[in-house]
């Protein structure tokens, strides 16, 4: 199993710290998101574990091994850091070919990936020809060219059209089934929270949660449950009486506050009180990070560096 | 990892890129043109050296040896490529010596082919006065010409490295080799002997009256070439990628 161990890792660039005494482990067999504005210090921790900034002091290493150390490391660890890498007069084909000779990876796989990322059709164009999002599903063909146990990308929903997001939710999702590590850095909620089944949030270099994303979630959102009922005095009745609030809307709706679907639903039920609407209210992902980023005061107090 | 897939992914770079074979082909035909038209100019210089005369495209012509360098090794530092390259290759020294070589090789063996057609055309021109150079004066001449402008082209990939861009390095190096390197290289006598490009064009003459020979003045390019490199070495091993 190769899990992503990032160990009191810190890095300065002059006086500012980028990565604060950062301390996770990325696991196999599911897609961790890897949350935080903007210059929270994703991008750097990324560069990190691939060993291409000198941490100031900690260690990162993938499958117990310091990047450097992997001998043809595109086969462990494959990684989209930024979509403008590849040279704007070179073929697509022709990247992925320099990439995969310097890791003795055929040139068989090279077809593969670009079929894979539906680029198969250009792969003989220039890449300056290409729009953003067809350099990102070149950034990701490069990062899938070994094969690797371990995928990490930065951003990859960049510029890509309504399909490639539909696309890659799905290419993460089948990383993650197939065993792999992904982390997959977003400053995005809603799309994260597509693909995500862990999450990683760093603020202003500094790990602010580590936690399965459901959990996340309920424990920074208070679970709602929405009812609409033609016996509105029948229900408030039987809420109150246990100790329930429930607030109505405009348009005929209920609203219970802190309450479960399950519990409240029995509760109808057992009173016999005819149900038109039942349904959880799911708190989101977008609603549980604003919650965490406004409990961080010293986060939210001062400006972003971009 | 080994050498050999690293060198050759280098060379797929150079290979790949329109304007590195580019350079190479402006290099041979800048140089042989220019060497055509220099055979013409029947000279009676008492000074007229028939060899460097039948050289003298490489002048002009090592601009595109110097942008073939510095572009082959610029081309890492647009967009983050440089990051890609070394997730593929984390043994910076390793990569930094397959990229050397890479460019060192072609370079070289342009630099051998134009030198040997620059000086067979330039001779056409010359008429009498080169066929009094001897065999041995002309093969020094077209293999120390080979070696001066693989070491010029590698002296600006060095220098790139070093400043992390081809525009830095060819606004450095075209107006040195086309302006102060020609302006004190007439005035300042011994001292340009010892300039990167003035040392290693002596190999090309015939006679020349100096501190350094042929050879030496190679040797001295290649300390300056060296250098350079050396520099470019520690940039990409020392510094954030």
């Amino acid at each position: 199993m190769t899990s992503i161990d990032v160990q009191d890792l810190t890095k300065e660039y002059g006086a500012r710290r980028a990565v604060d005494q950062l301390t996770f482990r990325v696991e196999p067999g599911r897609v961790t998101g890897f949350l935080g504005p903007n210059g929270a210090g994703k991008s750097t921790t990324m560069r990190l574990v691939l060993g291409l900034d000198r941490p100031t002091s900690g260690t990162a290493a993938v499958g117990g091994r310091a990047y450097a150390t992997l001998h043809e490391p595109l086969r462990h660890v494959g990684a989209l850091l930024d979509a403008r890498a590849a040279h704007g007069s070179r073929t697509a084909r022709d990247h992925l070919c320099v990439l995969a000779a310097s890791n003795r990876i055929p040139n068989r796989r090279v077809d593969e990936v670009l079929e894979e990322t539906g680029l198969a059709s250009v792969a003989r164009r220039r890449v300056k020809t290409y729009s953003l999002g067809m350099r990102q599903r070149l950034g990701i063909a490069a990062a899938l060219l070994g094969d690797p146990e371990v995928v990490m990308l930065d951003e990859p929903s960049n510029g890509l059209d309504p399909e490639g997001i539909i696309w890659i939710r799905g290419l993460l999702r089948r990383l993650a089934g197939e065993g792999r590590t992904v982390l997959v850095s977003s400053h995005l909620m809603n799309e994260t929270a597509s693909f995500a089944d862990h999450l990683v949030v760093l603020g202003r270099g500094r790990l602010l949660a580590d936690t399965p994303m459901r959990e996340f979630i309920h424990a920074r959102v208070e679970p709602r449950v929405r009812i609409r009922t033609p016996d509105a005095t029948a229900l408030k009745t039987v809420l109150a009486r246990h100790g329930h609030d429930a607030v109505q809307h405009e348009d005929g709706h209920w609203t219970v506050h802190h309450a479960r679907v399950d519990d409240i639903g029995r509760l109808i039920s057992q009173a016999g009180i005819p149900v038109l609407e039942l349904a959880a209210e799911e708190g989101t992902l977008e609603q549980a990070y604003l919650d965490l980023t406004s409990t961080e005061a010293e986060f939210t107090a001062q400006p972003q560096e971009a | 990892m080994a050498f050999a897939p690293v060198l050759h992914s280098e060379w797929l770079k150079i290979r790949t890129l329109r304007s590195l074979p580019g350079a190479l082909l402006a290099l041979f035909a800048v140089t042989t043109s220019f060497s055509a038209l220099a055979g013409t100019d029947g000279s009676s210089d008492p000074e007229f050296d028939p060899l460097f005369t039948a050289l003298s495209g490489v002048l002009p012509g090592q601009i595109a040896a110097i942008s073939f360098g510095a572009m082959a090794v610029s081309s890492e530092y647009h967009g983050g490529a440089l990051r890609q390259t070394l997730a593929a290759v984390p043994q910076r020294g390793r990569w930094f010596a397959a990229k050397v070589t890479a460019i060192a090789v072609p370079a070289l063996l342009v630099g051998l082919i134009t030198a040997v057609t620059a000086l067979v055309v330039a001779r056409a021109g010359l008429g009498s006065v080169a066929r009094e150079l001897t065999v041995a004066e002309q093969v020094h001449a077209v293999l120390g010409c080979g070696i001066y402008l693989m070491l010029i082209a590698l002296f600006a990939a060095g220098l790139t490295a070093l400043l992390r861009s081809g525009v830095a390095t060819l606004s450095l190096l075209i107006p040195f080799i086309l302006v102060v390197s020609f302006v004190i290289g007439d005035a300042a006598g011994t001292v340009a002997d010892f300039l990167p490009d003035k040392a290693g064009q002596i190999v090309m003459y015939q006679t020349y009256d100096g501190t350094l020979g042929p050879w030496s003045g190679l040797a001295v390019t290649a300390l300056w070439t060296a250098a350079a490199l050396l520099a470019g070495a520690w940039s990409v091993r020392r510094r954030d990628a």
